[in-house]
């Protein structure tokens, strides 16, 4: 289990979602066994989604796209969740994906920055909405890898965050806590704090 | 007697037959009687909160005096409280409110000075409107409009009564500083005071 | 025409070491420091602070105002007890009491619990004071 601490600060604005709104899991499953193969081969995944029930749907759905295996002739033999290590720990996140578009299949490499593999997963789902209005289903991960060195960051976007002894300013914020929002206001609003 | 039964003699024997009124009724009602409801309520005693313990400074929010800060006397009957000015620091006299239209702050004033006996003169049913006189409009009223109403005369016996309670607590409430001039000061709300957020 | 003398404002800056302030939520009024940034809107943010403890999380820029006080030399991600060290050695919450901006804090929240009647002192006596100094400046202006 998660502790609150290792919530992503904007899903800890919102109430129903206690957790992160993937969790991931490792998937194993097989062929069912069979006289002509007593010892059929096991395929492991690790998948994201929202909870097992999901999680199995969609290891079957993958292998049945990689082998001659479907939910009907298989069986899952394990199934567990995958916690992060270092929930603590701010890291850097390559994730391969393949994508759906609505006139062709690509695939992408995107870069994150979070604190955990669900966290940059979901960032990834939010952000391929965001750009390209993309649904779940169309969106398939390949690889979520954390990039240790910071030369091998390669997006631009990540590379600034990287420099050294960044800092940067806060300029122009309204301050929604005093007086609220009004129509009409005496004195135009302070924004420098 | 009327009601008594017959007997008859048959070829065997004899029977007693039932006066008609006695025996049962051959059919049911056409429509059921309606059996007026049993009324299971009492009457409870009404509590007032905890915090209007006697002597507690409360706001009175309706009546003549609303916005009044006044002192709690007494408990009277069903969740009425026995309030004073005091009538010398801010013109309400000894008066009943009702528990429910009143804020009350958590300022106290002393009030074990005042008397018992004008307490308990208080709290008998009748002693705030035993002088008031049974109103009846007739033409003798309609034709003194054009006068000066009357002066209402405040019985000797209450004004006697209102000045021993307050003389009690005044003495008291001289003893702390600006106590007289809060007693003395309405409550009211103005633009930014939001009463759900206040500590009274 | 006379040397215009300018100067850049004086901003505070989203930095490792920053101290911040958090407003409204869950660490209402509680202090903590940067420890990393993740992103332009978010921080990791540890507070070890005497006066309420936040745990390491990490914390949206709009929920947090920057404090004038920096823990010097902070490396990022560092550890939760060399920060409690280095916090305490920095004297942060001695620090932050002294600003104004934590003086009128604690005079607004003192305000908010005063009840009905020392409402009404307070008034009295801001307006007594009030009349000293305008008796005063009338004085001095008369003289004038």
């Amino acid at each position: 289990m998660q502790t609150s601490t290792t919530l992503n600060g904007r899903i800890s604005d919102c109430n129903f979602w206690i957790w992160s709104r993937l969790q991931e899991y490792q998937v194993i499953g097989r062929h069912l066994p069979s006289e002509a193969n007593p010892t059929p081969k096991l395929y492991r995944m690790r998948i994201f989604a929202p909870n097992d029930v999901v999680a199995k749907s969609r290891f079957w759905y993958f292998l049945g796209k990689l082998r001659k295996i479907k939910k009907a002739n298989g069986e899952i033999v394990s199934m567990s969740q995958i916690h992060e290590k270092r929930p603590q720990k701010v890291k850097n996140f390559g994730i391969w994906i393949r994508y759906d578009s609505r006139s062709g299949t690509h695939n992408m490499y995107k870069e994150y920055r979070e604190m955990s593999r669900t966290d940059a997963v979901d960032a990834l789902y939010q952000d391929m909405a965001a750009r390209h209005r993309s649904r779940f289903r169309q969106v398939q991960i390949l690889k979520v890898v954390e990039v240790v060195k910071a030369a091998d960051i390669r997006r631009p976007y990540m590379k600034q965050l990287l420099t050294k002894g960044l800092k940067f300013p806060l300029p122009h914020r309204i301050n929604k806590k005093a007086g609220g929002k009004k129509i009409f206001a005496a004195h135009r609003p302070s924004t420098f704090f | 007697m009327a009601d008594t039964p017959t007997t008859k003699k048959f070829a065997k024997g004899e029977r007693s037959i039932p006066h008609h009124s006695q025996k049962a009724s051959k059919y049911y009602p056409a429509e059921d009687n309606a059996a007026p409801k049993k009324v299971r309520k009492s009457i409870r005693e009404a509590r007032v909160r905890a915090s209007l313990t006697p002597g507690t400074v409360v706001i009175l929010l309706a009546g003549r005096f609303r916005g009044k800060r006044v002192v709690l006397l007494k408990h009277l009957d069903q969740g009425v409280l026995l309030v004073t000015g005091p009538f010398k620091v801010n013109g309400v006299p000894l008066r009943r409110v009702n528990a429910r239209y009143v804020i009350a702050t958590s300022t106290k004033v002393d009030v074990k000075d005042v008397g018992e006996d004008v307490l308990k003169k208080a709290s008998e049913s009748g002693y705030f409107t035993k002088d008031k006189e049974a109103k009846k409009p007739g033409e003798d009223a309609f034709f003194k409009q054009g006068d000066k109403p009357q002066k209402k005369e405040t019985s000797k016996d209450r004004v006697e009564d209102q000045k021993a309670v307050d003389k009690a607590i005044l003495a008291n409430i001289k003893k702390e500083a600006h106590l007289i001039d809060y007693l003395s000061s309405t409550f009211s709300l103005r633009k930014t005071d939001r009463p759900h957020a206040m500590v009274f | 025409m006379g040397d215009v003398e300018i100067s850049t404002s004086q901003w505070r800056y989203v930095e490792v070491g920053r101290v911040v302030l958090f407003s409204g939520g869950e660490y209402d009024g509680k202090l903590a420091a940067i420890v990393e940034i993740i992103d332009h809107k978010r921080v990791l943010v540890d507070g070890p602070s005497k006066t309420g403890i936040v745990p390491r999380h990490s914390a949206p820029l709009a929920h947090v105002s920057l404090t004038p006080i920096v823990l010097p030399k902070l490396p990022r991600a560092i550890g939760v007890g060399a920060l409690k060290k280095a916090w305490e050695k920095a004297e942060v919450d001695s620090q932050f009491e002294k600003t104004t901006w934590a003086k009128k804090r604690a005079q607004f929240q003192k305000r908010r619990q005063l009840n009905d009647f020392e409402r009404f002192k307070v008034m009295k006596l801001r307006k007594q004071a009030r009349f000293e100094v305008r008796k005063t400046l009338a004085k001095v202006r008369s003289a004038a």
